[in-house]
């Protein structure tokens, strides 16, 4: 084995390792953890570079199958085996891609059994699923040929399969032309969202051309690199006739797609220097017109220099288009940016890697190439002399070899479990809000402009009448405050003797605690309960069974005595507080829940008991929030800005 | 047929967001938590099927799924789990669902929310409390609705309604009923006295179904299977023929070549 394959074949299980631990956070804590998607971007990376591009990359297999076996071109039989390996590959990383992006994976059989043909995704995913079988049969000669498949019933299957060569060639080739096209019509469904210049009612037609010019320079691409990797000859012989082809079909593509822009009155908007014409620009220069032209030259695809560089061109560029297509001209209408997250990455370079070594196996044991390629591998980087720090002239060749993999593969895992963001190891954390408590200005009451009721705005120049204290409820400080006229409710309730009506009288020497210092988080409980001042107050262990008075009982917070057991005077009879339910032992609910459940029920409360006086508006959110005389100060919403922004035409 | 809808009129809303509770309630959708993704934007999200959005000028508009006549997202789901009922609203069954999320990626409105919080997650959205309406009852939401700014009755009834009031009030008015065409009608409508352009993914939409625009590229596979298998067989069987006759050829120059010598 030679040097630069050692190498290739060393990060490549460095791949597979990290992928193996992202996998398991993805499984167990869901995508929203392990993803940057989101309600405004629900396809990401995953579906761009997966499943666009990699179906798109993968068309090399039905490419070459119908230059050999229908056009009868014979010489390029070599490429053949390789582009049928390479593209089964693509298609089985692309199905275990879409494992991790669908959020019911286990699901994925489902289309078979609820078919709903009026999807194209429905269409997509039988003709992909279809085509792998497809796939499966034109490689199985070469497994079958294998010494291992000697029984009687493989030679059978073997017969039958290349006997039935050429159906299954144009099936695949049939398969193929509907899905590659189909992964274009899928956009059809969304023309307010991709944008105009990407946005085509012959989308489907310019996937497939594409898919054409891209399959051709990833069997260049393939050839070159198993050239370089493996040392078998680079036939530049037959790799200019692909290079030939593909600049008519990637020649073809500009035509089209320009000619669509124009019969659609918007090819002026490619050049008016936006961001989108920019991208447009430069996409369909590495794509197809740069490549194009220079594989026109004979002198361009002669060479490998040449070849190579048209072919990555070409191979980035589509790409590009389907990332494109997927993500960067899809307009997400709230306006919420996505970026993919490592992990996201880690996977879709862990799939290909994983596909990567599954090819380099069935190159090294089953005949894949031609024996006359072959016939100068293993010349590439083994001359070296002797090397003093190289790992493999320490041992065997043979161990040093899965020694080297095995020690890459567990450290990239272990290095990825650190590299783990919080939220992909113990699922998503809910996020703290803390709450700040109220402050008290000076404000007036006034009647309500809409007539009935009053209301009570900050004071200022214009008001008028004798200013009050109000205090300023906005435990967030998001801007959406009620204003709330302590004073008047004290007056309303009772005076001195009314403060425990609202508030518990739990800390040490309090009458009137204030709401935020225990229900300290606007969303989530927060636990207010001090086992170790209890534990000082009722010597030690000895106080245990004060309140865990059950002894079949484990003790918990749950089997132990409510608190108000103890504690009677903390809650007054007159009080309008819920009682806290059993479960919530200890807990003190979200402030927001807090204040609704105190306000609400009072004030329903009070409807109630006085109908005359409340009227049947007094318990509805307006009545406390959304004050019209102060809307500035009550703020729009965390959405206003971002809704007034794409509401422009 | 004569399928149900809700009007709201935007300008008998105060924004009091009775809808919203009631909506909670009815569904049993817990309480609202501040999620990662949900709360920067428009406030719609796994645990809130409808929302109001406040506008400049003391304007609340609720924002809720639409009930397409045609909906984009029940023609993109590939398993059908997305179902338009024939009393008009569009449900959803998480039973059949795999999670591809195309519905969301479909909707003109951008109305589906996922929880992408679970590691088992689905699709949540408005299903105008189909479950209430099979009993005959109103969705909770137009049930809350204090004002009347929000009803529920069938499609002609509320188109009726909607433009009778805005016969009345000619001034008042946006001289337009949301949802009467957009996208080929919806089963949600609006009257308003500002412009609802921003509800949807661009202000003006056109009457097209979604549904149609995937269509017109579905309905050419059949002929793309039998166009695309017969190419390939006849390109196959002429050039095999040909080079037979090749072969043939030289096989006939090659011995008369051999006869003369």
């Amino acid at each position: 084995m030679n040097q630069r394959l050692r190498i290739v074949k060393t990060i490549l299980w460095g791949l597979v390792g990290v992928l193996g631990v992202v996998t398991i956070a993805r499984f167990i804590n869901g995508l929203g953890p392990t993803t940057g998607l989101s309600d405004a971007a629900p396809w990401g990376f995953w579906i761009a570079f997966d499943v666009m591009a990699g179906v798109a990359l993968a068309a090399g297999g039905f490419v070459l199958v119908a230059t050999v076996y229908i056009f009868g071109l014979e010489r390029y039989r070599p490429f053949v085996r390789p582009a049928i390996l390479t593209a089964f590959l693509g298609y089985a990383a692309v199905a275990t891609g879409l494992l991790y992006d669908l959020g019911l994976p286990w699901n994925i059989w489902h289309p078979m059994i609820f078919p709903q043909h009026h999807s194209v995704l429905f269409e997509v995913a039988m003709c992909v699923m279809l085509y792998l079988t497809v796939l499966a049969l034109e490689f199985a000669p070469v497994v079958l040929e294998h010494g291992w498949f000697g029984h009687p019933l493989f030679r059978t299957v073997l017969g039958l399969v290349k006997r039935f060569t050429i159906v299954l060639v144009i099936a695949g080739i049939v398969l193929s032309t509907l899905h590659q096209s189909s992964l274009g019509s899928l956009f059809l469904i969304a023309p307010f969202r991709l944008h105009a210049l990407w946005y085509s009612p012959v989308i489907y037609v310019l996937f497939f051309i594409s898919a054409i010019g891209l399959g051709l320079m990833t069997v260049a691409m393939e050839s070159l690199i198993s050239g370089w990797l493996l040392g078998h000859k680079i036939r530049t012989d037959l790799l200019s006739g692909l290079g030939k082809a593909a600049s008519f079909v990637l020649g073809l593509y500009c035509i089209v797609r320009l000619g669509d822009l124009a019969v659609r009155g918007v090819l002026g908007s490619a050049f008016n220097g936006s961001w989108h014409a920019t991208l447009f620009l430069f996409e369909i220069c590495i794509c197809a017109l740069v490549p194009a032209i220079l594989l026109s030259m004979r002198r361009v695809r002669t060479s490998i220099t040449g070849l190579t560089i048209c072919s990555s061109m070409t191979i980035i560029g589509m790409i590009l288009n389907r990332f494109s297509v997927c993500i960067l001209a899809f307009d997400r209408p709230l306006a919420m940016s996505y970026f993919p997250t490592w992990i996201e990455l880690a996977v879709s370079l862990g799939i290909v890697a994983g596909a990567a070594l599954i090819f380099l196996f069935f190159v090294e044991n089953l005949k894949v190439y031609s024996e006359e390629d072959e016939s100068d591998a293993h010349s590439v980087g083994t001359s070296s002399g002797f090397n003093p720090g190289a790992f493999h002239d320490l041992m065997p060749e043979s161990v040093a070899g899965p020694r080297r993999y095995s020690l890459v593969l567990v450290a990239a895992a272990s290095m990825a479990v650190f590299l783990l963001p919080d939220a992909a190891v113990l699922g998503e954390q809910s996020v703290s809000t803390p709450v700040l408590g109220v402050r008290t200005v000076e404000g007036v009451k006034v009647k309500d402009s809409n007539g009935g009721g009053v209301e009570f705005m900050l004071a200022s120049a214009q008001t008028k009448g004798k200013s009050i204290p109000l205090m300023m409820i906005d435990g967030n400080r998001d801007g959406r405050l009620v204003f709330f006229p302590h004073e008047n409710h004290v007056k309303e309730l009772g005076n001195d003797n009314s403060c425990q009506q609202c508030h518990h009288q739990n800390m040490p020497f309090d009458k009137n605690t204030s709401c935020f210092q225990c229900h300290s988080d606007m969303y989530e409980a927060s636990d207010i309960f001090s086992h170790d001042s209890h534990i000082k107050h009722m010597e030690g262990n000895e106080g245990c069974v004060k309140c865990h008075d059950d002894p079949t009982q484990v003790k918990s917070r749950q089997t132990a005595k409510a608190c108000q057991q103890c504690h009677s005077d903390m809650i007054a009879a007159d009080t309008f507080r819920a009682r806290p339910a059993k479960a919530l032992v200890g807990m003190a609910t979200g402030y927001m829940n807090a204040m609704h459940g105190l306000c609400i029920d009072c004030h329903e409360r009070k409807i109630k008991e006085k109908p005359g006086e409340y009227s049947a508006n007094f318990a509805r959110c307006d009545t406390c929030h959304g004050d019209p005389a102060n809307a500035d100060l009550h703020g729009a919403g965390p959405y206003s800005l971002q809704l007034v922004k794409s509401a422009k035409p | 047929m004569n399928t149900v809808a809700i009007l709201t009129d935007i300008t008998k809303c105060t924004g009091c967001e009775s809808c919203v509770s009631a909506c909670r309630v009815e569904n049993q959708l817990g309480p609202d938590k501040a999620q990662r993704q949900s709360h920067a934007i428009d406030d719609l999200s796994s645990t809130r099927h409808t929302t109001i959005l406040r506008r400049p000028g003391d304007h609340f508009v609720r924002q809720q799924c639409r009930h397409c006549t045609e909906p984009a997202c029940v023609s993109a789901c590939l398993v059908g789990a997305m179902q338009k009922t024939p009393e008009g609203p569009v449900v959803y069954d998480k039973k059949k669902c795999m999670g591809c999320r195309y519905c969301m990626v479909a909707c003109p409105y951008g109305i589906p929310r996922y929880d992408w919080d679970k590691a088992i997650p689905y699709v949540h959205k408005c299903t105008m409390c189909y479950q209430r309406i099979n009993d005959d009852k109103m969705p909770a939401c137009t049930i809350a609705c204090p004002e009347k700014a929000t009803i529920f009755g069938t499609r002609d009834e509320m188109l009726k309604i909607a433009r009778q009031r805005l016969k009345d009030s000619p001034n008042k008015y946006v001289q337009k009923i949301y949802g009467e065409t957009e996208v080929g009608g919806t089963n949600v409508l609006y009257i308003s006295d500002i412009p609802l352009d921003f509800l949807g993914c661009k202000p003006d939409m056109g009457d097209t179904a979604m549904p149609e625009l995937t269509w017109a590229a579905l309905s050419k596979v059949p002929p793309v299977i039998l166009g695309m298998g017969g190419l390939m067989s006849g390109i196959y069987w002429i050039i095999g023929r040909r080079m037979k006759m090749q072969e043939l050829e030289a096989a006939v120059v090659t011995s008369g070549s051999e006869e003369k010598e």
